[in-house]
């Protein structure tokens, strides 16, 4: 491919190549403080290539695609380029990632403890997270929660932030312009752009963190709080995991470790304060 | 037309067998059972786990065997009904691969 780029996220190491230069360059000024993956054997590559040998320059329209493609990916405009890249790099993690159980599920750090988050796009996990990530906790990632099949620990893959629809107002006002990427408006997912994570996310992304606490987050119900049980957790988190079923019994001995150590808790909040609130206090009361 | 569940065979032999054996992890509401030869996981509640827990030893029981070594340890209630179950669990249970027919 005519422009590419290696970049470490976690434990995992992608090669994105493109061909248009503009979705290389938004990579490297938003990964400019992640360590340089140049020089190791990448895990995935990553594709953007254009729907056609035309279409590289008449409206140009991306093909993503790498190690593990979809065929029926539906193709994206070229202003949408650093979506695509993420995208990508989402699709290797979920179709080809073996090495931990891989949950969709967002995660924060406090005090060597895990707090881990899941639930549906929407659900507000991402941005709880994110907002989380501001307020002195270290933000482990917004999509991916790694755990690890012999220790039990939560690994961090703190990619870019993706900032959905309303959220982007909510965390953009928090943190410095410098660390945001591209308004993306009108992509197949709404309005999106990207945030990146703080300093020390980036710096300590080898460290993981035994799992405390797991929350199933609910945005803009009213606010209430339900202890979810063993047989519920397990069961939505197989449903939140993209390789569990490949893992056999390594990951099953993973989760149900997980879930008989873990307390798990729904919430439904109305707003970011009330969720800061009722997070603050499962924290504190044991988790 | 709705389909009709098959006749309940009372006198057909059902066994545990070491091939099917399942990893077993007890949750707070329910138990897990991973079947290692098909990696497949199941989620059950009881009469499941104590049925398999009684034929562990691999020996050949047919429905009315298995209520006999279960009413050692469990008040079962009456005998008709609860070999009916039993009956209809060792079904369920063989069509999942987790019992074979002796």
């Amino acid at each position: 491919m005519r422009h590419g780029l290696t970049l470490r996220i976690g434990p995992a190491t992608f090669r994105i190549g493109s061909a248009w230069r503009t979705p290389i360059e938004a990579l490297a000024r938003l990964y400019a403080a992640y360590p340089d993956g140049g020089g190791t054997v990448a895990d995935f590559t990553v594709r953007l290539q254009p729907t056609s040998t035309l279409r590289r320059w008449v409206r140009p329209s991306i093909f993503i695609t790498g190690d593990h493609g979809l065929a029926d990916a539906a193709p994206m405009s070229l202003a949408h380029g650093l979506l695509a890249a993420e995208m990508g790099m989402n699709l290797q993690m979920a179709l080809g990632w073996r090495r931990h159980l891989l949950l969709h599920a967002s995660s924060v750090e406090k005090d060597g403890r895990a707090l881990v988050m899941t639930g549906e796009s929407g659900s507000g996990k991402s941005t709880l997270a994110a907002l989380l990530g501001e307020r002195g906790w270290r933000l482990m990632g917004d999509e991916f929660a790694l755990l690890d099949l012999d220790s039990g620990a939560i690994l961090p893959f703190p990619r870019l932030v993706s900032l959905k629809n309303q959220a982007i107002g909510v965390v953009a006002d928090a943190v410095a312009p410098d660390r945001l990427g591209p308004l993306l408006r009108a992509t197949a997912k709404g309005d999106i752009r990207h945030m990146v994570p703080r300093a020390d996310a980036v710096a300590r992304m080898s460290e993981g963190a035994m799992p405390a606490l797991l929350l199933f987050p609910r945005f803009g119900h009213e606010a209430a709080l339900r202890p979810v049980g063993q047989g519920e957790a397990f069961m939505r988190l197989t449903q939140a995991s993209t390789n569990y079923v490949a893992l056999g019994e390594p990951g099953f001995a993973a989760l149900t470790r997980f879930v008989t150590g873990v307390p798990a808790c729904a919430i439904d909040f109305p707003t970011g304060d009330a969720a800061f609130e009722m997070v603050g206090r499962l924290w504190e009361g044991g988790a | 037309m709705p389909q009709e569940e098959p006749a309940l065979d009372r006198t057909r032999i059902y066994r545990l067998d070491p091939r099917d054996h399942c990893r077993i992890c007890p949750l707070d509401d329910l138990v897990l059972l991973y079947h290692v030869r098909s990696g497949q996981t199941h989620m059950v509640i009881s009469p499941v786990p104590e049925m398999l827990e009684a034929m562990a030893d691999g020996a050949p029981l047919s429905a009315s065997d298995l209520y006999a070594r279960l009413a050692h340890d469990y008040d079962l209630g009456p005998p008709d009904a609860a070999v009916a179950q039993i009956g209809a669990q060792l079904q369920a249970l063989e069509a999942l691969g987790l019992v074979r027919a002796a």
